[in-house]
């Protein structure tokens, strides 16, 4: 009766089915294969590659070459203007420098140091005489606004053409969903079907997940009939057409509720009632109006760059008109209109390809920026850094106006009184004041920091500033709050903030192949090191490189220097020969043992599990994983003989020294009968002499046979029922397996569907 | 099953018992399980035993027999009945003299415990079934393993005993350690010389089959059908049914290369004795390092052994080992400086006379320890710490000399695991019972013979082997067992398989069978088993009993009915105003002690009423919540000593954690679980008893009235807590 020492150390469940796939697999073909075999294959895939392996680590450098070429032609550098994305690009070419040698990327590398310094001395000897040529900014304003408005309506055109193509899908969504409209009361079953069919089309989530638990229901009995006969027309419906719904504004844009009637065939009012759920559920919000109808949009989990930023400048221009006097102020008010509708109708739009605005809206952000400026009348004489960023803080501050309102406000506050007719202590109006000025002067100053030293981290910002840490964190929450900022990743830990930016083309494409070039340098050095003695072991790595490749190749592709793909002609020549080497790669992986995938779905299918788990278990040491599920112990028909424990292959199932007494009164006098005649002679005789119920189970110190309570670690459980089988308790026994995922049958189920 | 009316046979003794036999007499008449009864002077003599057959013929064997002790007086009734032919399987006995009437001053009180007692063993007797005589034939073959000279001698005994034998040794050569002695204390002979005439006669021995370079794997089945799975030579595993097994493994010498002060394993000229042994029998004496000639041995003496890090005791052989070598020495080269260094000198037996012979001719012998090893200029240096003289002396050796710790053999706890027989802490094989059954091991049909038990000097294994060889005899009984089988009876269709009686057995007699041909039509695929009793083989203790759930193993001598009847009859006068304590008492350690309380007539409260049971561990918790149901007010059980339990070495255990769990329930279900306990009997210290009992008497006294005495067991619904 001894058990087999186990492994100290049980690999997780997961990790062990997935042992049993491939062990089941291994099982039935690992002999067909010698391990000489793998040699030979190695030596096989090495000559095949040969041909192609020159050409693949060739590319990027010629892609270098003209890349650099382009960039020199293009003048591409002088449109970078986001310091952020000079240094990341400097820092990722040199550490590809670090690892391969290229003239291109050095002069490229150079290029962009020298663009970096360039920007940081002008910055520092830029003497910040404020334009003061209100008009002028003004106009500009208003000529780059009317720019955004044409490029809005290209956008709105290109949505509709969307629109019209998700038309037909469309119409076959209503044939199903007034399939089983038709179907709803008479065969609320077969409408159910169709409700889910439609379901998997539109992908509402909970319109599926509300008619697969109806289904449940009804086939658990939970469901009785007559509930289901209303469930299905009534509610199951209503989640049909919010899934069409759903669609409709994913697909065909922000839509008025008679819009979507329309379209959807359907009254208005039903299209109501299923909206309001779908608002209340965050699924959908009004973003305009349409006349006075209310338009609604597809909640977005983040809004595009340039509608934030348009958001922001709408604020500024909003204050700033408010400063001006005169026809500037009648000019700067209608481009202040005109912007308050583009950014209705960009909120309609939701998302939208943002490279066409890129360009206007941060021209438009930057004279706003000025003109602030020059609205306030800020000098400057002193050029010390630290004031600078002060100042810089304070038109920061002053910028999002709220200061100045505040500002503005609060002294009649003090002297006059609220519409309450409350007057503000002027010792707490100061110390309020104080406080708020500090604040708004800080989240100024990091602000600024930010916009001009790319994305950056509370800790990084701390350094900078002589705000304590926990502040800056604090305004930065609340300023993503505002959503003046959002998260740009992280360093080191520590989120990275960055105000919303747009990337020009050639900050973007200069991005992108910084990037690759570090992945490619990496993958070169790899490559060459595999392919200098290609090793079984390194079947993988090669197939990762190769992957690297191949992937960079396709970004490559995609990346443009006004509007040209560079050197297109290389990256279309090795397109094929990535791919063959790739295919090679993962030819001869699936033919070495220690790596290949060693089972198909239909294999395993095949496998009787039974009947190999002995050999499964020479081979791994541990009995195979058939499934996951729960095992119920029913203390009423366990004998205590510790049976379960004894047979269980995985030491899983355990006779615990815990006697649950209170149990033994709970047992039905139908159960007694049931069991051995000692045993139930042993309750009854328990029960007979008991002056009290316990309440508290026993915890015996040692074994006492025929005692104690069954636990399972479901953690080492595989599922295989012998402790079922073998106990010896009344009727099926004391323990029961739910199998909630079952190995052998999930693999017949997806191959008999698939 | 019909309750049988019995006659009751009460004995006075010789007129000698303070009993009132009026009194029990009619009483004892006026009982419904009684069909006659008879009040007789002598039963132990002739006229008693006429009675006791004439008895038995009236009431179709059913008997009571009040009188003295059974151990002193069944003895000689069986013997007086079996030549007369009659059957005498189912008289039960109760001890009114020694038990009652010798114990209690009080002739009233102890006429009530006694009627209560009779009134109960009536109860018994009711249920009582005939035992037959069962015969069963098995093959006469014996499985020996080990051939070293217990496993020779076993073999030869065996064969001479009409035994077929087969002789399995693991090394290519017979002879074991023994083989390498070059001179055997006291008889001044060589290993070599010992053996030689056993191993004549093993050669010429017919029924003896010696296989070498055989290492046996695991065996399975029970005594009379064992299979030893073995691999031979070519390493392929073979099978080998025998009826029972002779261990006769030997032992392990100790290497000590884990200590780093003798440098033993790399210095060639640091030997353990028995090395020393084998060189000393290959005829050189030279140093291994360089072939020079020894004139310097230092012994160390408890090299491993009264050593807490390897083995703690002694191992009883080295001192006469190390002493024989020495003087062996001295006869190779008289000139030879030989110096002993050691902790205690123990040489048990006639032994002591080579140790004086070793002092006469000139071993030194130092009390100490040698602290250091070490090699200079070619020599081994060794540094010895002499305590007595509180001094460090460094002396240049040719030969150091391990006198290293006897460990059990490899491979002894591998194959406990299916043949089933316990082992001491130390790895030895553990004896059935320390002073009555040595040779025995737990598992029935196994004995162990010689080194493999503990260290053992060469004419010890002799004896050993012997010994173990008629227990096997004894057991095998030439392959016609023949005997009123007193045992478990499995009823196979109440079995429900759950294997508590195979895990718990002492003697690891049920045996689990799958059940196949149940299993293929069975729809659930469930795995079924039963169990298999073979009843000649059963030691009759009980625990399979006391266990199944199912009541399908029952003793065929004491059915769970005729316990509870004899519970229920005993205690039918208890109650609040006459709290009792009944006492199961098991017919090993327990009954001695008790008839020895008599026999001292030690007084105790004649509130007791005793059960005998055939060991502690037929108690079940069942039994135990019986006899409070029935209103006991105290319930104990008397077993043997930690131990020393005489039917299989656990019985007392399994008692004691039933004991356990019924307390743990009695305090669970508002009752007190001091009512019940356990206390382990000692023959020599009969006071044992008597403190038992007046503990437990005094707690029922304590403890007042039970909830069956107030009547609230049973209401535990109408609780409200």
């Amino acid at each position: 009766m001894s058990q087999p020492t186990l492994d100290k150390e049980i690999a997780p469940k997961r990790q062990r089915m997935l042992d049993m796939i491939l062990a089941l697999g291994g099982l039935k073909e690992e002999s067909a294969i010698p391990l000489n075999k793998v040699a030979e294959e190695l030596a096989n895939l090495k000559t095949e590659l040969a041909p192609f392996t020159d050409a693949i680590l060739a590319f990027p450098d010629s892609y270098y070459d003209k890349f650099l070429e382009a960039v020199n032609k293009s003048k591409m550098v002088s449109e970078i203007h986001d310091r952020g994305i000079l240094k990341e690009s400097i820092s990722n070419i040199e550490s590809a420098l670090s690892k391969t040698e290229s003239e291109s990327l050095q002069e490229l590398n150079s290029l962009l140091s020298e663009s970096l310094a360039r920007m940081t001395k002008s910055e520092e000897s830029r003497e910040t005489s404020v334009e003061t040529d209100m008009g002028s900014m003004i106009s500009t304003i208003s000529s780059l606004v009317s720019e955004i408005a044409s490029a809005v309506d290209e956008l709105e055109k290109s949505a509709e053409m969307e629109a019209e193509s998700a038309r037909a899908e469309l119409v076959t969504l209503l044939e199903t969903l007034n399939a089983a409209k038709a179907n709803a009361s008479a065969e609320p079953e077969v409408a159910l079907e169709e409700i889910q069919k439609l379901g998997t089309k539109t992908r509402y989530g909970p319109g599926l997940r509300a008619a697969a638990q109806v289904k449940r229901g009804k086939r658990d009995g939970r469901i009785d009939d007559e509930r289901f006969q209303t469930l299905v027309p009534e509610n199951m419906l209503t989640e049909a057409y919010r899934g069409v719904i759903m669609f409709i504004l994913a697909k065909m844009g922000s839509k008025t509720v008679v819009q979507i009637g329309n379209l959807m065939e359907t009254s208005p009012q039903a299209v109501q009632n299923a909206l309001l759920t779908m608002i209340q559920r965050g699924e959908v919000e009004m973003v305009g109006l349409e006349g006075d109808a209310p338009v609604f949009s597809k909640v977005l989990t983040e809004l595009p760059n340039s509608t934030l930023v348009l958001k922001r400048i709408v604020q500024q221009v909003r204050g700033m008109v408010k400063s001006l006097e005169g026809d500037i102020a009648g000019t700067a008010n209608q481009s202040l209109n005109k912007l308050q509708t583009l950014l209705e109708r960009l909120q309609i739009l939701g998302l939208y390809d943002e490279a066409t605005l890129s360009e206007p809206i941060n021209n438009l952000r930057e004279t706003v920026d000025q003109a602030t400026e020059a609205v306030l009348a800020f000098q400057t004489s002193d050029d010390s850094e630290n004031l600078r960023l002060l100042i810089s803080a304070g038109l920061e501050a002053f910028a999002r106006f709220r200061l100045k309102i505040t500002l503005e406000k609060g002294p009649n506050l003090v002297s006059g009184t609220n519409v309450y007719g409350e007057k503000l202590d002027p010792e707490v109006y100061q110390t309020m004041m104080d406080t708020y000025l500090e604040n708004e002067l800080e989240r100024g100053t990091i602000l600024v920091l930010i916009r001009e030293l790319g994305a950056l981290t509370a800790l990084d910002l701390a350094e900078r500033t002589s705000i304590p840490q926990d502040r800056i964190l604090r305004h930065l929450l609340r300023m993503k709050r505002d959503e003046l900022l959002t998260i740009a990743g992280e360093e080191h830990g520590y989120v990275l903030y960055d105000v919303p930016r747009t990337l020009s083309d050639a900050e973007m494409a200069i991005m992108t192949v910084s990037n690759i070039v570090l992945q490619l340098s990496e993958a070169r050095v790899e490559l060459n090191r595999i392919l200098d003695e290609l090793k079984a072991t390194d079947i993988g790595n090669l197939t990762n490189s190769l992957e690297v490749f191949s992937k960079a190749r396709d970004k490559l592709a995609s990346v443009r220097v006004n509007g040209v793909v560079v050197d297109e002609a290389t990256l279309v020549d090795v397109e094929d020969e990535i791919r063959s080497a790739v295919l090679l790669a993962y030819r001869t992986r699936t033919r070495i043992p220690s790596t290949r995938q060693k089972i198909t779905l239909a294999d395993l299918a095949d496998v009787d599990v039974p009947s190999v788990l002995d050999e499964y278990r020479a081979l791994m040491g541990y009995a195979p994983l058939l499934g996951f599920g729960t095992i119920e112990w029913d203390q009423s028909k366990c004998l205590g003989c510790k049976s379960c424990e004894i047979s269980c292959p995985e030491n899983a199932i355990e006779l615990k020294q815990r006697v649950e007494i209170p149990k033994f009164f709970e047992i039905s006098d139908d159960a007694l009968s049931l069991l051995p005649s000692s045993k139930s002679l042993f309750y009854r005789t328990v029960k007979q002499l008991a002056a009290v119920k316990p309440s508290k189970d026993i915890i015996l110190d040692h074994e006492v046979p025929g005692f104690g309570s069954v636990e399972v670690d479901l953690w080492l459980c595989v599922a295989c029922r012998t402790c079922v089988r073998r106990c010896p308790g009344p009727e099926s026994g004391a323990l029961e397996l739910e199998l909630k995922w079952n190995l052998p049958e999930v693999v017949k189920h997806i191959t008999s569907t698939s | 099953m019909d309750d049988k009316k019995s006659a009751v046979l009460v004995c006075t003794c010789g007129k000698q018992l303070q009993l009132d036999y009026d009194f029990l007499d009619t009483q004892v008449k006026s009982l419904n399980l009684t069909s006659s009864a008879t009040v007789h002077d002598s039963v132990c003599q002739d006229d008693g035993l006429e009675k006791i057959s004439e008895l038995l013929k009236a009431s179709d064997g059913h008997l009571v027999i009040a009188a003295c002790t059974n151990q002193k007086i069944q003895p000689r009734i069986d013997q007086y009945l079996a030549s007369k032919g009659v059957d005498s399987s189912q008289i039960q006995y109760t001890n009114i003299r020694e038990h009652s009437a010798w114990v209690h001053n009080d002739m009233t009180e102890a006429s009530k415990k006694s009627l209560d007692m009779i009134r109960g063993t009536l109860a018994r007797s009711a249920k009582s079934s005939k035992r037959t005589l069962e015969q069963k034939e098995i093959a006469t073959h014996v499985t020996v393993i080990g051939g070293g000279i217990a496993g020779i001698e076993s073999a030869l005994s065996l064969s001479n005993l009409g035994y077929d034998v087969s002789l399995l040794e693991i090394s290519e050569e017979l002879g074991g350690h023994v083989k390498s002695l070059p001179v055997v204390a006291p008889t001044g002979k060589s290993g070599k010389e010992i053996l030689s005439g056993r191993l004549e006669a093993l050669q010429n021995d017919k029924n003896i089959v010696t296989m070498m370079k055989t290492k046996v794997k695991f065996i399975t089945g029970e005594m009379g059908d064992f299979t030893v799975h073995y691999s031979s030579e070519d390493d392929m595993e073979k099978t080998l049914q025998t009826s029972a097994v002779v261990l006769a493994t030997g032992y392990k010498e100790f290497k000590p290369i884990s200590m780093e002060e003798y440098l033993y394993g790399k210095n060639p000229d640091v030997l353990t004795q028995f090395e020393l042994s084998n060189m000393l029998s290959e005829g050189d004496l030279v140093r291994p390092s360089d072939g020079k000639p020894v004139n310097n041995v230092v012994m160390v003496q408890c090299v491993g052994s009264r050593d807490e890090n390897y083995k703690k005791d002694c191992s009883k052989l080295c001192c006469t080992f190390a002493i024989d070598n020495s003087l062996e020495i001295l006869k190779r080269n008289p000139d030879a400086q030989v110096t002993i260094v050691y902790m205690d000198i123990r040489v048990p037996f006639e032994n002591e006379m080579i140790y004086k012979e070793s002092r006469e001719k000139g071993v030194d012998y130092i009390r100490g320890r040698v602290s250091m090893t070490w090699k200079q200029d070619g020599n081994t240096r060794v540094r010895i710490y002499d305590s007595l003289l509180d001094k460090y002396f460094e002396t240049p050796v040719d030969l150091l000399v391990l006198s290293s710790a006897i460990l059990p053999p490899d491979g002894t706890s591998e194959l406990s695991e299916t043949l089933g027989y316990a082992l001491e802490d130390d790895g030895h094989v553990k004896e059935l019972y320390g002073k009555l059954r040595r040779n025995e091991t737990r598992r029935r049909g196994v004995v162990a013979v010689g080194g493999v038990t503990r260290p053992q000097f060469v004419f010890e294994a002799v004896t050993d082997a012997q010994a173990g060889t008629l227990i096997i005899h004894n057991e095998l009984q030439g392959g016609k067992i023949e005997t009123t089988s007193r045992g478990a009876v499995l009823d196979v269709e109440e079995c429900v398989g759950c294997s508590l009686c195979a895990q718990q057995c002492p003697r690891g007699v049920p045996l689990m069978i799958e059940q196949t041909e149940t299993e293929e039509a069975d729809e659930e695929q469930k795995i079924v088993f039963k169990a298999a009793i073979d009843t000649l083989n059963c030691h009759a203790c009980g625990v399979c009993q006391s266990l199944c759930p199912s009541g399908a193993t029952q003793l065929n001598f004491l059915s769970n009915d005729q316990l509870w009847d004899q519970i229920a009859a005993s205690l039918e006068d208890a109650g609040p105003d006459y709290p009792i304590t009944l006492c199961f008492y098991c017919e090993e350690c327990s009954v001695s002690t008790i008839d020895i309380v008599g026999t001292r007539k030690m007084e105790y409260p004649a509130s007791t009423r005793l059960i005998p049971v055939p060991c502690a561990g037929r108690v079940s918790i069942i039994d135990i919540l019986k006899a409070f149901e029935h209103g006991a007010s105290t319930v104990m059980i008397a077993s043997c000593e930690t131990d020393r339990c005489h039917i299989g070495g656990t019985g007392n255990e399994i008692a004691q954690v039933q004991v356990d769990v019924a307390r743990d329930i009695l305090n669970a279900i508002g009752w007190d679980g001091n009512r019940v306990d356990m206390f382990r009997m000692f023959s020599a210290e009969p006071d044992r008893f008597t403190n038992a009992v007046n503990e437990m008497v005094k707690r029922a006294n304590n403890l007042g009235p039970t909830p069956v005495h107030k009547g609230t067991a049973g209401k535990w619904m109408e609780v409200t807590e």
